[in-house]
């Protein structure tokens, strides 16, 4: 979707149209830019971008909260219409997904021709607009997607040698896996575009980024992507964080924000069908230096009562000496049951085997009573040090 | 203060009492060990609040009194001095004065007043057995216990008072070691206890060859005072869970095997293993048990050890340090191993009656 929280601001209020819409925290808090319209792309404004600065760049800007709840309403949405073109479909982000339309081709005609339909339906019934990137496999989709944004349709070769030429002028860091510290790296050791990847052996890319990586990079060069659609990706691990508005030296304030973290993260999980084999915390201290602790949960987890106490147990062992800046809580080890399915097996204490079921249904009963509800509608008391929303 | 005493004495009634001084801890005090002299003798006393342990050693006390010194430095003073008799005497600044032969030394030491006096209590059930006994119960389970802080109530040992019985059990959640030991109990006595694994290594650092041990169960405490020495411990709070529930009440096989020859060939099996993949096949085969370890990065290992075994092959894989700890732990010549299948747990028995239970570990 092109500029999805915004353009879903500007669908819901009309009169924002055509405006500078940017989404995520206000200018005169700490905070960074969560997404923006295309008009106020033209001022410089980016994703990610500290509020403050988009607001030097483009003070006649809207700044707008973020309404994720919304935004869920409408991914829902936009993935009915995906449904309608295909069964497989792999959802990559709130609003991205792939689409294998192999056997849609005798319904819809080619891919090119399903993809002007998809976005023309798409527009139909939720306003919005899409690009979209026909490809014979993910990898080079997603890149052909993000290549004519807003509203674009691109085709990329599928020939080998078409594939080949297509990808060869493109910057390594469009490459998928290739983070700023990798790029740096890349570049240090002069690799530049996917023509340098494509160039280069095995062997002398292994040389910089380990074999595994050199691997998949250069397959990645050539435009080869087994990996099949489906709702097959491994999640590798999940997580939240919060910047506090200001740095905050308050023990329980700290405490309150992680444990609603927790929660989060705790009703993600659950609805993701995940068991967690890790629990993560984050801390930055005022200063930007950032400490992370972990430890194994052991059985697997994934309800709140678990996540909570994993939370808490690492947060007393970093001493809170300082201000904190930001808090995050994540999970990893993602598996489908509480039971590793290799690894160590434990014994039938109190603990039961199969993660804790009462505690699940807690949590998940909360999850549903929120659904339903709204957010705000089951609390922690202890969350109550934070004041409740009023009603909008 | 002022005491004379023999260079051995002072030594060994330090050594008793020094591994519970925490070396790096916020409070000074606690780095420090209490030397008190009264009654004829030179008391030592370390605590770290959860834990208090107090031994004494035979001197002549020309006058009673107490200072406290850094424990770490003032054994390694007492240590190196000539010997064979010292000197120690404490001033009212504190300030501990050490003479020894041709050495000479004075040591800034801070109050005894300021030392956490012992908890006392005085109400309690009592009960009385061979130190001996005790060690030997400790020593065959202490290994399992857990040391994940989120879980408590398994970090020690639980030592079960029921039946005319003690029982010592520990667990970390993927295994269990349990042992009991008949013993006259008065009617109706029914105590659990849960001893800080610290506590525990305390106890088998001091604990005797021979002499009795009489423990004192208050609370929130325990007492243990043996040969002079007593050992306070914090117990923990919490209910132990439920470990009959996970001691299996039958298996299908029972296979005995050689204690030693077992367990050289899991240590060297052991020796393929890597974190990634830290598991040792066991194969129970035709009187033949098989031992296999693979590890992609590193290679394999195969082991085998002559068993009496006619049933159907078996194949279970455990995490090889779970079974060399209670191989390590019991004397027995012979031990038994109790096994079903890859997924239930295995059974360990030896030196009746020592019983350890321990998970298989899944291999995809």
């Amino acid at each position: 979707m092109d500029a999805f929280f915004a353009a879903v601001e500007q669908r819901d209020r009309p009169e924002l149209q055509g405006r500078p819409v940017i989404v995520g925290s206000p200018p005169d808090q700490r905070g960074v830019v969560s997404t923006c319209s295309y008009e106020a792309r033209l001022f410089g404004v980016h994703s990610a971008m500290p509020s403050r600065i988009a607001y030097q760049k483009c003070p006649q800007a809207v700044f707008l909260p973020v309404r994720m709840e919304r935004y869920q309403a409408v991914s829902r949405q936009i993935m009915q219409v995906f449904e309608s073109f295909s069964p497989l479909v792999e959802p990559l982000s709130i609003d991205e997904a792939f689409l294998d339309v192999t056997g849609a081709v005798r319904l819809f005609g080619d891919g090119p021709a399903i993809a002007r339909r998809l976005k023309a339906r798409m527009h139909a019934l939720t306003g919005l607009t899409c690009s979209v990137g026909v490809a014979p496999n993910k990898f080079l989709a997603k890149l052909a997607s993000e290549c004519q944004k807003p509203d674009g349709l691109t085709v990329t070769p599928f020939d080998p040698d078409g594939i080949r030429a297509f990808l060869a002028p493109l910057p390594i860091d469009r490459m998928w896996g290739v983070g700023r510290k990798t790029q740096q790296l890349l570049e240090s050791n002069d690799l530049h575009t996917f023509r340098d990847i494509q160039r280069i052996s095995v062997e002398q890319l292994s040389r910089y980024i380990g074999q595994s990586a050199a691997m998949s990079f250069k397959q990645r060069a050539l435009g080869i992507d087994q990996r099949p659609v489906g709702n097959t990706r491994p999640e590798q691990s999940i997580s939240r964080e919060t910047t506090f508005p200001e740095d905050v030296t308050d023990h329980e304030r700290i405490r309150t924000a992680l444990l609603d973290l927790t929660e989060d993260v705790g009703q993600r999980l659950r609805r993701a069908g995940w068991y967690a084999g890790t629990a993560q915390l984050k801390l930055r201290w005022a200063g930007f230096e950032t400490v992370t602790r972990q430890r194994p949960l052991v059985p697997a987890c994934r309800d709140d009562a678990h996540l909570r106490e994993a939370a808490l147990t690492l947060l007393a062992r970093l001493p809170l000496t300082r201000p904190v800046r930001l808090i995050g809580f994540g999970v990893s080890h993602l598996q489908p049951d509480a039971q590793a399915t290799t690894g160590q097996l434990t014994l039938a204490l109190d603990h039961p085997p199969a993660g804790d079921p009462k505690q699940e249904r807690v949590s998940m009963t909360i999850d549903s009573l929120r659904a339903r509800y709204g957010p705000h509608s089951v609390r922690r008391a202890s969350s109550l040090v934070t004041p409740l929303p009023t009603n909008k | 203060m002022k005491v004379t005493i023999q260079k051995d004495a002072i030594i060994s009634g330090l050594q008793k009492v020094q591994a519970i001084v925490n070396p790096r801890t916020t409070l000074p005090i606690l780095s420090n060990v209490l030397l008190r002299a009264e009654d004829g003798r030179l008391w030592f006393t370390a605590t770290d609040l959860e834990v208090s342990v107090r031994a004494s050693a035979e001197g002549q006390v020309i006058k009673e009194g107490g200072i406290t010194l850094n424990a770490r430095r003032a054994f390694s003073i007492f240590r190196e001095l000539p010997g064979p008799e010292i000197e120690l005497e404490a001033d009212d600044d504190d300030m501990a004065h050490i003479k020894s032969g041709s050495a000479d030394f004075h040591m800034v030491g801070i109050s005894e007043d300021d030392f956490p006096p012992l908890p006392k209590f005085d109400e309690g059930q009592t009960f009385t057995l061979e130190q001996s006994q005790l060690r030997d119960m400790l020593l065959k389970t202490h290994y399992a216990a857990s040391t994940d802080e989120t879980r408590q109530v398994l970090n020690g040992a639980l030592l079960s008072f029921r039946d005319d019985k003690l029982m010592v059990v520990a667990t970390d959640g993927r295994r269990l070691a349990l042992v009991e030991q008949e013993m006259e109990l008065p009617d109706e006595t029914s105590l659990d206890l849960i001893v800080p694994s610290k506590t525990i290594n305390e106890l088998i650092r001091t604990l005797g060859e021979s002499g009795s041990l009489k423990i004192v169960a208050g609370p929130k405490q325990v007492a243990f005072d043996f040969g002079g020495m007593l050992v306070i411990s914090r117990l923990i709070e919490g209910t132990y869970p439920n470990f009959r529930q996970v001691i299996p009440a039958s298996s299908d096989q029972r296979v005995p095997i050689e204690r030693e020859a077992l367990l050289a060939a899991v240590r060297r099996a052991a020796l393929m293993t890597t974190d990634q993949s830290r598991s040792v096949r066991l194969n129970f085969l035709k009187n033949q048990l098989e031992l296999v370890t693979e590890s992609p990065e590193v290679g394999t290992a195969r082991e085998t050890v002559a068993i009496k075994y006619t049933a159907d092959d078996i194949s279970v894989a455990f995490n090889p340090e779970f079974l060399m700890e209670p191989l390590r732990a019991v004397e027995s010549d012979e031990i038994f191993m109790e096994i079903t299948d890859e997924l239930s747990p295995g059974v360990i028995k030896a030196d009746v009656p020592f019983l350890y239970v321990i998970m298989p570990m899944r291999i995809s």
